[in-house]
């Protein structure tokens, strides 16, 4: 096969629209990770039930594909606060706070995502099932050189940069995104402002969850939707941030981006086999010629 | 209600402390409205854990604190602060990540008049002049003195009844500080009771009226400002402990 410069650009393409779904999953990661310190291991999970929320919406219930999408942001954002509210919040008071949860945190998350796989396949059974969406009111997006991008990628591209822009604004420019940002630098002083601290942690953790659930109903119309997929969608926006610099919020979206450039590069060009494997490799690359990450530096400017 | 006279700030028989550890044994304290009160001690006597007891970043485990008559011992932070109990935390504690300007706003989290917080926001950057020139500045690049106007600053933006300051002459140089310790008496001045914790004995008594010193959790002498400066006992509990003891003994 000779060098087809075409097909490159299509590649680079796909990589970048399921790169910005690995972001958006990642995006939640950093934004639980810089605002109360927790590695959420269970956040894979997330993404599975707000794919099968989406799901059940849009074929059981029948509401168009974006109520669907947004439903399911809105389920799964409770679904999370709720998770959030009954154990780790428990774990972190017993604890002594968010910082110091350490070990037993990551434990209770690893066991968290345990349990939501077994719940989702009590619920959902072990059947992978296919996403229909009616898309045909997205146009289809033709490149120069007969490269067509499908409506599914067009609409995931078009609906995580939306995403991206209004958890920018929310952050950036309204007064409880202040208070966010003050709680993630210091809990204690934004107590002492007169931020109710409880309240922000689960606006946190329901936006962090609401964006893997939508990052879910993205990707349903493109592969199926099954409850083992939170697992490998975890790793790979796990590598998306740590690449970008772990907690670092336009890290993560890089980063993202990143990931899924690489994947579909190494799938096209060296083995589409072991299409999984490329965005580990692309961390452990980042991992030992910048191990705090692309934006790393700025990641870690905590108080 | 007029002046100086009745308790804003009461603080009853209070026990406090991290965990198992009790670090505050039994503290009685009073704030009179409009005055400025110090709280003295040396490192590790409990100051900073009576304010953040009061302030209610800590659970009490004994006694009552009350402020403006109310009971607020089972409070949360910010259920205190709305009532006009602010505290002023260290100059290290700014957001260094935000702007001075977010930093201000930030104070005025809780309030809804949104003129009337304009109008002290120029307030603060009338008192601290030097704020509003760097009001666009990330506050992580400010001067130690200026990160102390700062937190004031938002601590006034919260428009309080009373400001509890720790330590605001910690780490700055003397000609800073006295710069900063007539702010907080303009701030008195204007009807905001002040409680004030230091290290910095000479300049804390000669702004306060009233003074409380504390030493391993207990309040170990309080009295008039003026009384405690000439008082032999005040010195040697500020030199005390082990240090004075180890320079008495190489002394002899």
């Amino acid at each position: 096969m000779g060098f087809d410069f075409n097909s490159l650009l299509a590649f680079i393409i796909f990589g970048i629209t399921i790169g910005v779904v690995y972001g958006i999953v990642a995006l939640g990661i950093s934004l639980i990770y810089s605002g109360l310190d927790i590695v959420h291991f269970a956040h894979g999970e997330m993404y599975m039930f707000g794919a099968f929320f989406g799901l059940v919406l849009a074929h059981n219930v029948g509401v168009p594909y974006p109520v669907a999408l947004i439903g399911a942001m809105i389920l799964t954002a409770l679904l999370g606060m709720a998770v959030e509210r009954v154990f780790y919040r428990r774990l972190t008071r017993a604890g002594g706070g968010y910082t110091v949860a350490g070990m037993g945190m990551i434990i209770c998350g690893f066991g968290m995502s345990v349990a939501l796989v077994n719940t989702a396949y009590f619920f959902f059974g072990a059947e992978a099932e296919p996403f229909r969406a009616n898309l045909d009111y997205i146009p289809r997006l033709s490149f120069p050189g007969d490269i067509e991008v499908p409506e599914s990628y067009v609409l995931t591209a078009i609906i995580s940069v939306l995403l991206m822009a209004s958890l920018h604004y929310f952050l950036r420019h309204t007064k409880t995104g202040l208070a966010v940002r003050a709680v993630a630098h210091n809990k204690d002083i934004a107590y002492l402002m007169g931020v109710n601290v409880p309240l922000m942690i689960s606006l946190i953790f329901g936006l962090a969850c609401g964006l893997a659930a939508a990052a879910g109903v993205l990707i349903g119309p493109m592969q199926s939707v099954q409850v083992e997929m939170g697992y490998l969608m975890l790793m790979k926006a796990f590598a998306a941030a740590v690449v970008g610099g772990f907690g670092s919020l336009p890290g993560a979206i890089v980063g993202g981006i990143m990931v899924g450039i690489f994947e579909n590069l190494g799938a096209a060009y060296i083995s589409a086999s072991h299409k999984d494997i490329y965005a580990f490799l692309l961390l452990i690359l980042v991992l030992m010629f910048k191990p705090s990450g692309l934006f790393g530096v700025e990641a870690k400017v905590k108080a | 209600m007029s002046g100086v006279g009745e308790a804003v700030l009461e603080v009853k028989d209070v026990h406090a402390g991290y965990g198992n550890l009790k670090i505050l044994r039994g503290i009685n304290m009073n704030v009179p409205t409009g005055g400025i009160v110090t709280l003295l001690g040396g490192n590790g006597t409990g100051k900073s854990t009576l304010l953040k007891a009061v302030s209610g970043l800590i659970p009490l485990m004994q006694g009552d604190v009350f402020f403006d008559g109310v009971n607020i011992s089972k409070m949360k932070p910010h259920q205190r602060m709305r009532l006009g109990l602010v505290q002023v935390t260290q100059a290290k504690e700014a957001y260094p990540a935000m702007t001075v300007e977010e930093n201000l706003v930030l104070g005025a989290y809780t309030r809804r008049d949104r003129e009337a917080t304009k109008a002290d926001l120029e307030k603060v950057y009338d008192f601290f002049p030097v704020l509003r020139e760097r009001r666009k500045q990330l506050s992580g690049t400010l001067s130690g003195g200026e990160v102390q106007m700062l937190v004031i600053g938002r601590g006034l933006m919260a428009s309080p009844k009373m400001l509890m300051l720790d330590e605001p002459s910690a780490a700055l140089a003397p000609k800073v500080v006295l710069e900063i310790f007539a702010n907080i008496n303009r701030i008195a001045k204007s009807g905001v009771t002040i409680l004030v914790v230091e290290q910095n004995v000479r300049m804390a008594l000669i702004l306060a009226q009233y003074g409380y010193i504390i030493r391993d959790g207990v309040i170990m002498m309080q009295g008039e400002a003026d009384n405690l400066i000439s008082d032999p006992a005040v010195k040697d509990s500020f030199l005390g402990g082990s240090v004075a003891d180890t320079s008495k003994a190489l002394r002899n």
